[in-house]
């Protein structure tokens, strides 16, 4: 019953213990060690470790073994894995049992779950593992020092060595370090002052190390009796930050060289932190403002401050980052162009902490910028608007640039030029010499030359130019391109032609002028020949009585011929060669019409056969006084000169070609012969027909008149057939 | 002085004809005037009178400008007819041309042994008589 009792009182122990008899059964255990260890089993008593609690056989035997034995072991912390996976750390505490009042069995256990505890000291070996740093105790009292696995490794010793305080403080490297750690250490001894410092020492292999060396004094009555801290192996991030110093001093060298300011914007303190370079960057000297945001706020080009505090307050709201350029205003009234780029740094929830940036000159930049915008523009306008031809070339001679100038002389558009080379438009007999020099300048034996050449046209026809063309080198002195310029002479050449034809016309003309001088000057000296003759004869008196009326009647007629004669002429100076202003468009039918009324009697006294097939709507360019002129003449000549022996026949018919309006006049008259009178046919005081009424002056007249009007007339016949002229016409 | 046969002139004015021939008439010039008004008569006309038998005649008086055959014409068909003999024959031209080129041409055709400018006056006649009779002689 007591045992009955006491298995009970056990039972409802706050705290899990267990008890166990010397054959490792369960004696008595309490309601938290079966929750603790998940036992389902409610009634254990008497039952094998081995049976209720499998997974803690292999840490709780040995220890019952060695509390049977009389060896009770030191509570400890232990890992154990349970049947479910989950991992606890539990401190395991053994009694004695037997000295106890009541007898449970030979030896109990107490459980404590210290997996929390434990996961902390865990954690703290691992971090001091992993940051390197070991620790160190000295016992002033007997003298030992205790180095920790990771202190010998910094040291570079084995595990097994065993250190003491003289061997610890020469590891310091000798002098400075040696010198610092001594006083701090006798510091610490005297005063209990602690140390933190950083110094180097040498290992045991002979590797110079910065370490950081923390020390603390445990004093009794004022006396040190302990001296305990940390050693940290601080190499690594020492060298990185020399590396970060070297690195920095680097930047700053560069930073100053090239003019480059560094500014660092705190967007939560509103404070602004410039390096030197940004204050000669803004002509101002640090003094004189109370701090950097005033300088900037004071520097700024008014009219940008707006623009760049929008543009500042973009990137902190991160729309776009603060690139930008914009322009300070030096104490001396300079406008300098500043550049600036920066970055805006946040925190993990995107919150902006700073922004860090630079600035630098871009004035000079900006000035040939605008130097080179300024020149090209004016360039490209003297390349584009010049009224001389200009082509950039490259080197296999294929077109790369084009001015309007080009397109006109050559006639093709800017796009097909730059899909062709030159070598595809010029004239095959001009190609030669032009490559033969464009290779001299490849050659470097000249750097430029001017041809004159001919190319082809669009159209197909040749245009004359006067190329020069000047080489392009790179900045390296290769060839890069050649510069054309070509100057279009085809319109002076054919000015030059157009002024050999006018000469011609000039001199053609010069030369009937002269004919027509010597026919005047003939013809009114035959008649004031005559008329001296007679008079002559009849004032001698060399004239018989009887032929007297006779010499008279000759004396008239030689004195009409004369003024028959000036009417001629002045008819002849009447067609004159510029009557442009007097052409105009006239219905061809009609005139025919109208001349032909004028003579309705003649031809009803000859009953000529007249016909006109000339549509009724033909249209012909000419002056309308010539054209009935040149119709009445041609009627009158059918008439003058039909042959006796047939009906009197006229037909005109027209025709188009593709510059004139040809019309027919056809007779079935006497003809002329050609053969023989041909080329006189149309001259002055030329007659073919032994008529009384042929004065050789009508188709003189008539070729004059349509010459006049900018036609032509021919003439085709045969001798008994008849004569057949064409007129030719300017088309409307 | 010996009159001349017979004398030829070409030419279409026909008031210089009758002033010629009253001109001859007074210095007594030739016997005979044969007339042609222009080039195409006249060697019709003479190669009839050829071919009939009789003599060419001795003077030639030509006018230039004539309808249907003018002078030179006639001078180039004249010339190269064939049979004929041209060795007592002499041509004068007669015109108002004042034109050198006609002077010039003129003086090309070795039968053209002169060149007289309208008016034609007795003295014109006169001269070539004398001409006529030196080279008879």
């Amino acid at each position: 019953m007591r045992t009955l009792a006491a298995k009970s009182l056990i039972e409802d122990i706050p705290i899990s213990i267990a008890f166990f008899d010397s054959s490792f059964c369960f004696t008595a255990s309490s309601t938290k060690w079966l929750s603790i260890f998940n036992i389902i089993d409610d009634d254990i008593c008497g039952k094998a470790l081995d049976t209720v609690m499998p997974e803690m056989v292999n840490v709780l035997k040995p220890l019952l073994i060695e509390g049977i034995s009389g060896q009770i072991p030191e509570p400890n912390d232990y890992k154990i894995t349970f049947s479910d996976g989950r991992t606890e750390w539990i401190n395991l505490k053994v009694y004695k049992a037997e000295n106890t009042a009541f007898e449970f069995g030979k030896i109990g256990v107490v459980a404590e779950v210290v997996t929390e505890s434990k996961g902390r000291q865990e954690l703290l070996i691992k971090a001091k593992k992993v940051a390197r740093i070991g620790g160190w105790e000295l016992d002033l009292l007997t003298n030992k020092i205790y180095w920790t696995d990771t202190t010998k490794q910094i040291h570079e010793v084995p595990a097994d060595y065993v250190p003491d305080l003289e061997k610890g403080i020469n590891f310091y490297k000798a002098g400075e370090d040696r010198d610092k750690i001594t006083q701090l250490v006798s510091e610490a001894m005297c005063n209990g002052t602690p140390w933190d410092t950083e110094l180097k020492i040498i290992t045991a292999k002979g590797n110079e190390i910065w370490v950081r060396a923390k020390g603390e004094a445990q004093m009794v009555n004022g006396k040190c009796v302990r001296l305990y801290g940390t050693f940290q192996d601080i190499d690594s991030y020492r060298r990185i930050e020399a590396q970060y110093n070297s690195v920095n001093e680097r930047l700053r060298i560069a930073t100053g060289a090239a003019g480059i300011g560094i500014w660092e914007f705190d967007i939560q303190k509103n404070t602004l932190i410039w390096d030197d370079n940004m204050y000669e960057l803004y002509g101002i000297q640090k003094e004189d403002f109370s701090g950097v945001l005033d300088a900037w706020e004071g520097s700024v080009h008014p009219e940008d401050k707006e623009r760049c505090n929008r543009e500042v307050e973009m990137a902190v709201n991160g729309v776009k980052e603060f690139n930008t350029e914009f322009r300070v205003v030096w104490p001396n009234n300079q406008v300098r162009f500043i550049k600036a780029e920066s970055i805006v740094q946040r925190n993990p929830e995107g919150k902006p902490l700073r922004m860090v940036g630079v600035n630098w000159d871009i004035t000079e930049l900006i000035n040939t910028k605008r130097q080179l915008i300024e020149s090209d523009q004016s360039l490209e306008g003297a390349f584009e608007n010049s009224s001389i031809g200009m082509a950039l070339v490259s080197l296999e001679g294929k077109f790369v640039k084009v001015n309007q100038s080009v397109c006109n002389s050559l006639g093709y558009t800017e796009k097909e030029l730059l899909n062709l080379t030159f070598q595809d438009i010029t004239y095959p007999d001009d190609l030669e010499i032009d490559l033969n020099l464009l290779n001299q300048v490849i050659a470097g034996k000249r750097k430029s030359y001017q041809i004159e050449k001919r190319y082809f046209h669009k159209e197909g026809n040749l245009v004359t130019v006067i190329l020069t063309v000047t080489a392009v080198k790179k900045i390296n002195g290769e060839l890069s391109h050649f510069i054309s310029q070509i100057v279009d002479i085809s319109a002076s050449i054919d000015a030059k032609e157009k002024a050999k034809k006018l000469l011609d016309v000039t001199n053609k003309q010069n030369e009937s002028l002269l004919n027509f001088a010597h026919i005047v000057s003939h013809n009114l000296r035959s008649h004031s020949a005559n008329l001296s003759m007679l008079t002559d004869l009849i004032l001698n008196n060399k004239v018989k009585r009887q032929e007297q009326q006779g010499a008279m009647l000759m004396l008239r007629e030689a004195a009409n011929s004369l003024g028959e004669t000036i009417f001629h002429l002045n008819e002849v100076v009447q067609v004159k060669t510029d009557i442009n202003e007097k052409l105009q468009e006239l219905n061809l039918y009609t005139s025919i019409g109208n001349v032909e009324k004028n003579i309705t009697e003649l031809f009803r006294e000859k009953n000529v056969d007249y016909t006109n097939l000339v549509p009724s709507n033909q249209k012909v360019i000419a002056v309308p006084a010539y054209l009935e002129s040149i119709l009445l003449n041609l009627f009158t000549n059918s008439i003058k000169y039909s042959d006796p022996s047939r009906r009197p026949s006229i037909t005109i018919s027209s025709n188009e070609t593709d510059e004139f309006l040809e019309v027919l006049f056809q007779d079935n008259g006497l003809g002329i012969n050609l053969e023989k009178y041909g080329q006189k046919l149309f001259g002055m005081y030329k007659t073919f027909h032994k008529h009384q009424d042929a004065k050789g002056i009508g188709l003189f007249i008539t070729k004059n008149q349509i010459e006049a009007m900018g036609g032509r007339i021919s003439v085709e016949s045969e001798v008994g057939v008849g004569t057949c002229f064409s007129l030719f016409f300017k088309k409307p | 002085m010996k009159k001349i046969d017979r004398i030829c002139i070409v030419d279409d004015d026909s008031i210089l004809v009758y002033g010629m021939k009253l001109m001859m008439n007074e210095v007594d010039f030739c016997e005979e005037v044969l007339e042609y008004s222009n080039g195409l008569d006249a060697i019709e006309g003479l190669a009839s009178i050829v071919n009939d038998g009789e003599p060419l005649p001795l003077i030639i008086f030509l006018d230039l400008n004539m309808p249907i055959m003018d002078g030179w014409e006639f001078l180039d068909e004249f010339i190269k007819t064939p049979n004929y003999n041209l060795d007592n024959v002499s041509i004068y031209i007669i015109s108002s041309s004042v034109d050198p080129r006609d002077r010039e041409k003129a003086n090309e055709y070795e039968i053209v042994k002169g060149y007289i400018l309208k008016p034609v006056t007795t003295n014109d006649f006169s001269e070539i008589q004398e001409a006529i009779y030196k080279k008879v002689v």
